[in-house]
């Protein structure tokens, strides 16, 4: 078990989420989180990507306890997560939004900057190779150099997925990839996710867009008023009596 | 130092907070609505102080006549602030409003210090002994100085309950995606927001002078205080501004006692780090899960 | 080279030190501080005592340099998890209770009679062209420094910071280590120039440390350009020349004093601020600081 998540409970005063939610991804597994409007998943998502901290529940990623890890924790051990509202670096060349991305300790400090500059343009190097490798792996090589504040939505979206390639991350929390993505490219973002999975990288997907999550997950957990209240395989589970209560008859 | 003379500094402490209280509540509603610190609050603070000095100076014998006047004025001042600056940065990144308000704070208080000379200058009010309640001191200016400021926190609170504009106010603030959506009634409410931060913060001063004497800099020495106000009471929340307010006073008059009168701001200072260290919240503010 | 375009040099070159640090902290990292008067005065102050018992000069402006550095510290990890509003207003909080402390603490600073007598650089080399000539080189070490931290992973983090400091903590970072580093070396520089100011002018009070001074640098490097090197050196010659050609208008104008034109000068500040604001706020976040 790559990542597991039990009994987790967020609540902002009296307004209860987030109750007791409990959701497990394998290694190399890809499962989907759904949910009605105001269901909690992004505030799950968000919990589980240490923006905001549960209340209560226990979450245990790659045999570390990650409970009380701040984000920036939980990146480094490999659990890393897109923005749904891209978070790219806009007066950074697309590159450069790739080359900061990459664990780079000993590299990013004023000494290296001063006495090791052979080393860090060496291994800048090195980043600059990996990072070619993913832009191209996702069509982005024309886009290199320029600045990402130029970048259309779409492109920008994708950024934040080569940006957290770059991490080589163990599991990926992806928050509304398919939102806002022109309907006519879904299949070309489909394909990259699919060659994701292929590699072996492990996603957790928060959607809307259910029939992407149909196609992509091997498992669905579908949320309602902050209850985990459906789980298992995706079609039998969008088509169960709960699920479809839930969503009160929306196109599935 | 015995019980006597802390329960002086305790009562003096309270006034002060009080009136403070007032234009950490100005600074507080517009953080709440246009998202930065208007720094320029000091300096609209000594404007209004000057503008009821020479009201009174000028032969205007009613005092709260003077204070009107001085509301009057900063009311225009601040909305002119708005209109002119702050409505065409209301798009733009913080910092820039920020610099901008800096700015500002620096033009009153040139031209405060051009005009009028800076000798240090009292109100003119009619010499009355304290009352004396077995050793703790009372004077009556200060009586009137906190009924005025209590009675103006209650007008504010009761505008926002249960005025239509008030209510507004307070959902924009909470919501500001709702802010965008009811645009129609935005530019009367946003008037009214500046009108209410300098009519606050022409009170405040004018208070406050009234406890001590109007120099020209006495303005931005209530700009952190103030801060620290906002932040010890929540951010985001009037009534722990007012709270804030008060408790800090006390605290700053409490460290009188050990470290003189002249450290208040280094007093505001260390609470304001204290608070943002150990619970960033505040007392009331809503608890940030997330940023 | 005639005395008083000397000292002229000197002055500009110590403003563009502060204008390096204030650069790196705003420009590269984004981090508003308003505080950066603090160091220049912990600077000023640390270097004067050093070396009046006994410490060579040299030494004591580098041990000044550090002092302010270290000073940064506390200020960092308190602040750092503000919002760039609240860091602001805190920084500021700093710089005004660090002048009151040295205003107090007479014992040690001697107060508001400041500080006298406080010896030039090395021996016998009170001729201002050496002088000079040590501060134009401390100046490109310092632009040499900062010109390599801008082209390096550093660097690249800082400004990644500065667009989107969520993202970085994403990613993995530790920000709040990196943010401490800059302002350490930003409060370096300004602690440095503080020390060469007191060097330079030989006697230091209080009010030559005021928060006007933080913004006269903000000032230079909007003027100058955000973010760019370039900007920090032509952003404090006019600097310089406005305070001195400001000073020359006063000397030729009858009828105005000296106070006359330093207040203002403060007005002509403001004024340009809003100007900014209002009009070229890409000075503010063109190439570099926070959008």
């Amino acid at each position: 078990m790559m990542l597991d998540v039990s009994d987790v409970t967020v609540s902002y005063g009296p307004f209860l989420a987030v109750d007791r939610a409990s959701l497990q991804v394998g290694a190399g597994e890809t499962v989907g989180l759904a949910g009605t409007n105001g269901a909690g998943k992004s505030t799950l998502f968000a919990a589980i990507a240490g923006q905001i901290m549960a209340d209560t529940g226990r979450m245990v990623f790659d045999d570390h306890a990650i409970t009380n890890h701040p984000a920036h924790q939980r990146a480094r051990l490999g659990l890393c997560r897109t923005f749904q509202v891209p978070r790219e670096f806009g007066r950074l060349s697309v590159l450069e939004n790739l080359l900061v991305a990459a664990p780079g300790d000993r590299m990013e400090t004023m000494w290296s900057a001063w006495f090791a500059r052979g080393a860090m343009r060496r291994k800048t190097q090195q980043l600059t190779v990996q990072a070619d490798g993913i832009l191209a792996m996702l069509g982005m090589s024309g886009l290199r150099d320029l600045p990402a504040a130029g970048l259309s939505g779409g492109q920008k979206k994708l950024l934040e997925l080569a940006r957290v390639l770059m991490h080589r991350p163990r599991l990926i929390l992806l928050d509304e990839p398919f939102a806002g993505v022109n309907p006519v490219r879904i299949g070309e973002v489909m394909e990259i996710f699919r060659r994701l999975k292929d590699s072996g990288i492990a996603l957790l997907i928060v959607e809307h867009h259910l029939q992407a999550l149909k196609a992509l997950s091997s498992r669905l957990y579908v949320m309602d008023q902050g209850r985990v209240i459906a789980q298992g395989d995706p079609a039998e589970v969008l088509a169960s009596r709960i699920v479809q209560d839930a969503y009160m008859g929306g196109v599935l | 130092m015995n019980s006597v003379f802390f329960a002086n500094l305790v009562l003096n402490g309270l006034i002060e907070g009080m009136v403070i209280a007032l234009p950490a509540l100005a600074l507080t509603l517009v953080m709440g609505i246009s998202k930065f610190p208007n720094v320029a609050v000091g300096d609209t603070m000594t404007v209004g102080a000057y503008v009821a000095f020479g009201l009174q100076a000028a032969g205007v014998s009613w005092f709260a006549l003077a204070t009107l006047g001085a509301i009057a004025a900063c009311m225009v001042l601040s909305l002119a602030t708005y209109q002119w600056v702050f409505r065409k940065l209301s798009k733009a990144p913080m910092v820039v409003n920020l610099l901008a308000s800096v700015g500002l704070a620096f033009m009153m208080r040139s031209a405060l210090l051009l005009w009028v000379d800076s000798q240090p200058k009292t109100y003119a009010f009619p010499l009355v002994r304290a009352w004396n309640f077995h050793g703790v001191r009372l004077l009556p200016t200060d009586l009137w100085i906190v009924l005025t400021a209590g009675a103006a926190l209650l007008v504010v609170f009761a505008l926002f309950r249960y005025t239509n504009v008030g209510r507004c106010l307070r959902a924009i603030a909470d919501n500001p995606e709702l802010a965008r959506a009811s645009a129609i009634r935005s530019k009367r409410l946003t008037w009214f927001l500046w009108c209410l931060f300098g009519a606050l913060s022409a009170l405040g001063g004018v208070l406050l002078a009234a406890k001590s004497v109007l120099l020209p800099e006495f303005g931005w020495e209530f700009v952190i205080p103030a801060f620290a106000a906002v932040i010890l009471g929540g951010i985001g929340s009037p009534v722990g501004a007012v709270a804030g307010a008060v408790l800090l006073g006390v605290a700053q008059e409490v460290s009188v006692a050990f470290v003189g009168p002249s450290y208040k701001i280094t007093v505001a200072f260390l609470v304001m780090i204290v608070v943002l260290v150990i619970r960033p919240a505040g007392l009331l503010g809503l608890l940030e899960k997330a940023r | 080279m005639s005395a008083y375009l000397i000292a002229i040099c000197i002055i500009g070159l110590i403003y563009a030190l502060l204008a390096i640090g204030l650069n790196i902290e705003y420009g590269e990292t984004g981090l508003i501080n308003f505080g950066h008067v603090a160091y220049f005065a912990i600077g000023a102050y640390a270097s004067a005592l050093l070396s009046l018992r006994g410490v060579p000069v040299s030494l004591s402006i580098l041990l000044a340099g550090l002092l302010a550095a270290v000073a940064a510290i506390p200020i960092g990890f308190a602040a750092l998890r503000l919002k760039d509003d609240y860091f602001a207003i805190v920084t500021l909080g700093f710089a005004e209770a660090v002048r009151i402390t040295i205003q107090q603490e007479e014992w040690l600073t001697h107060g508001v009679q400041g500080i006298a007598a406080i010896p030039g650089l090395a021996a016998g080399a009170s001729g201002n062209s050496v002088f000079l000539a040590i501060l134009l080189l401390v100046v490109l070490c310092a632009m040499g420094s900062v010109y390599l931290i801008q082209h390096s992973a550093f660097g690249r983090v800082l400004r990644a910071i500065r667009d989107n400091e969520v993202a970085v903590v994403a990613l993995g970072k530790r920000t709040a280590g990196f943010k401490v580093k800059v302002l350490m070396f930003g409060s370096f520089f300004g602690g440095v120039a503080g020390a060469f100011y007191s060097h330079f002018i030989s006697f230091i009070s209080p009010e030559q440390f005021v928060a006007l001074v933080t913004f006269y640098v903000w000032m230079s490097i909007i003027l100058g350009g955000v973010g760019t090197m370039r900007g920090s050196l032509v952003g404090s010659l006019v600097l310089v020349l406005l305070l001195e050609g400001s000073r020359f208008i006063g000397d030729f104008l009858p009828g105005v004093s000296d106070l006359q034109v330093a207040h203002l000068r403060l007005g002509v500040i403001g004024f340009i601020l809003v100007m900014f604001s209002l009009y070229r706020p890409q000075g503010l976040f063109g190439k570099g600081g926070r959008a």
